[in-house]
Order: C-alpha cells, then structure tokens, then sequence
C-alpha cells in the first residue's frame, strides 16, 4: 500500500484539455449553452412586454434597440437557440424513453438537430420578413 | 459524419481539440512542460514520430511530452507494438501497463490522439502523423502513462458486482432460459478498462460522487441478471441525485468504448427501471 501523501502528490492527467471533441460532446455543450441563452432571451421578453404594456415611448425605444444591428443578431441567435434547444430535448425525451442508443442512430439523430435547427431557424425568419411586407 | 461503430476513426479534423487554455483549472504539479526527444537508432528508414507523456515520480519534476521516433520497418502495426519498441530499442524507462496484446485484458487503456483505446487494438497508420499518446484522461498518474486506478476500483465495488442471492443455494447450477441469459449480451463483455469513465465529461466534473460509465454499465449488468435477488437493495444504492443523475446522455462512452459496449444505454435502461418501480 501506498502511503496518502505520494497519492496526493500525483499529477492528474489532462481532461477536456486533450480529449478530442466529437458530435457526442460538442452537441451535449451545445445544449447547455443555448439553454442558458434562452435563459437571458427571457429576460429580454420580459424587457419588451412591459415597455410594450408601459406606452408607446418606451416600447419604440425597446423596438428601435432589436431593429439595430446587433439587436437582429441577437434575435436570431436566440431564435436558433430556441429551435436547437427544442430539437435537442425532444432527441433527449427519445434517450429517455429508451430509443436511439446505437452509434448510427446518436450520430443521425444528432445531425438531424443541427440541419433541423438551422432550417427552422430560416423558416422563421423568411416567414417574419415577409409577414413586415 | 456518421459514425457506426466505436472503432471508426474520427473525420472531422476541424476541432483536434477543445478551445480552451492548455492550463484551465489544472493544478501547478500537474502541468505539463516540454520534454526532450529522442531519436530513432541510425539505420532507420521509415520513421513515425510519437508525443508521448512521461512523468517520473522520483525525478520531483513535473509530467512532460517526450517525442520519440520509432522505426515503422522494425516496430509491429499496433500502437503498443511502438510503445514495446521504444522501451526495447530507445528508453527503457518508459513505464506503461500490457499484458494480453489482444483487447481483452484491457491493461493498456490510453488516450491516442484525443480519444481513449486500447493501444493493442489501435493501428499506427490510423494515428496522426504526429501521433500523441497520453494516459486515461482526469486519473492521477502512477509513472509515465500509467495511471492510478484505487478510485474507479472503489466506485466498481460500490455496486457490488456479485450475485447476490435470498434462495438457499439447491446444490445445483442456478439455471437461466436462453432469453434470459441473451440479456446479459453487451453488458457481460465489459474488460474494465475505463476507456469510458475516463472519456465521461460528467465523471471529470463530479468523478467524486458520480459512479461514471464504466461502473454503472456493471450495474446494470447485475441488475438485469435475472438470478439475481437484491434489485431493489441495487436500485436503493442507485437512486442519488449524484451516482446515477449526474449522467446527462453526453454518450462520449459509447463513443469510446473499445469493446463496442454500450454504457449510455445501460445508464437509461437503470434510470427508466428507477420510474417502472415507482409506478
């Protein structure tokens, strides 16, 4: 047996440093970050839905701020966050229930997130632009 | 893109690596600093350049990224075949576990190029041209890449993985159908090489209280046996929000595991017998 203070001595191996990543990991981040992103996103709808309830000064303020630059930017990574987030959950209401453990099916049905989100995500925005005219 | 089975080589060469600081929360004894290298005996013709991780507890430095060339005329085709020719033919001192050479011991677990394998299972010519080799990821390290086992063990015996049995032994064999031995299938196979714990990046963060793959593959292996008497003592020992919970289906282990098992699987095969016996 070797003695505590050589085991607490040891080096311990690199982790996220040198493990490569793969679909596995990057989509499982990925999932994580745009549920934060959709954390903040609320805020913002809460911004907007009390400038809209406190008077026309205030809700053109907030409309001006989101028709900027970087307020369409924002609007659509959250968008995008939204529809990756909402296809992630419903890939991980499938591992849940017990589908789609095989390796094929973890690598399709991760790819079908990542075009499906980005799909939606223009199909949102063509159909809001041209519902502004 | 789509990948089939563990043994399938990555593709995408975009991201070799997270983009993260070399030294994000790693620890100063743990840092690793450049090594020397060390050439290929004269006479070699086809020479492969491997990084590999050294540490030499008696030396009170800190681990370090030897390069060694290897003669690919004179070393066998698997990665450990390298790893015996370094030690035979350049540096006697480099220390790593082996014993089968064949994947089924599943002493010479190791992180090549990113991913953890068997070195005895890994072709040289599926590694990059410059080849790194590293220890399990997130273990404490013994010597060079070899690495500190104690706490996986110990996570391993948490589940107790023995028949455990109320019926008074008959003196015979405990028989089981066809179908029900067929269950064990992708679970019995399991080598504990910790490839899987060790690639988990949910054991990295909480490896104190989460079991990780590898232990709760066994788990399940036991649980689903169906001589086995004690599920809903199992089941108790399972339910924390850390030992089973912290698995959130990342799936890095059935990515990895070099025996094409599947632990994810068996982790959501526990979780929905956690729901079945509440209801």
């Amino acid at each position: 047996m070797s003695n505590s203070a050589v085991e607490q001595r040891r080096p311990k191996s690199p982790n996220i440093q040198i493990y490569r990543p793969q679909l596995t990991s990057v989509l499982s981040i990925a999932n994580r970050i745009s549920g934060v992103a959709l954390s903040i996103a609320a805020v913002g709808l809460m911004i907007w839905l009390i400038a809209a309830a406190s008077g026309p000064q205030s809700y053109s303020a907030v409309q001006g701020a989101l028709g900027s630059l970087i307020g369409q930017i924002a609007l659509l990574a959250m968008t995008f966050a939204f529809f990756f987030h909402l296809c992630g959950g419903i890939r991980h209401l499938a591992w849940d229930a017990g589908y789609g453990f095989g390796l094929r099916a973890i690598y399709a049905s991760g790819w079908a997130v990542v075009v499906a989100s980005v799909l939606l995500t223009a199909v949102a925005w063509i159909a809001a632009l041209f519902m502004r005219g | 893109m789509i990948i089939r089975s563990s043994n399938q080589m990555p593709r995408i060469t975009l991201l070799k690596r997270f983009p993260v600081p070399r030294n994000l929360g790693v620890n100063p004894q743990s840092r690793i600093e450049r090594g020397r290298k060390w050439p290929a005996p004269s006479g070699a013709k086809r020479i492969k350049i491997f990084e590999i991780y050294r540490y030499d507890p008696d030396s009170g430095r800190n681990p370090y990224i030897d390069s060694f060339e290897v003669d690919l005329n004179d070393s066998g085709p698997m990665v450990l075949d390298a790893l015996i020719w370094i030690k035979n033919k350049v540096d006697p001192t480099l220390t790593f576990r082996r014993s089968c050479r064949e994947g089924v011991c599943g002493s010479c677990a190791m992180n090549i190029d990113g991913t953890n394998w068997l070195a005895c299972t890994r072709y040289i010519s599926d590694t990059a041209t410059l080849a790194s080799v590293y220890p399990l990821v997130n273990m404490r390290i013994v010597k060079d890449l070899i690495v500190d086992l104690k706490h996986v063990y110990a996570q391993y015996e948490m589940i107790e993985p023995w028949l455990q049995s109320k019926t008074p032994a008959s003196g015979k064999e405990r028989l089981q159908s066809t179908d029900e031995r067929r269950k064990l299938d992708g679970y019995y196979e399991c080598i504990l090489c910790f490839c899987c714990t060790s690639g988990c990046p949910s054991h990295w963060w909480n490896g104190d209280r989460f079991l990780g793959p590898a232990a709760l593959l066994q788990a399940w292996r036991w649980l689903t046996d169906s001589r086995d008497e004690a599920k809903g003592e199992r089941l108790d020992n399972l339910e924390d929000p850390f030992r089973l919970y912290r698995c959130h289906t990342i799936l890095n282990c059935t990515r990895t595991c070099p025996k094409g098992l599947n632990p994810g699987k068996a982790i959501a095969e526990i979780k929905r017998e956690m729901i079945a016996r509440r209801s």
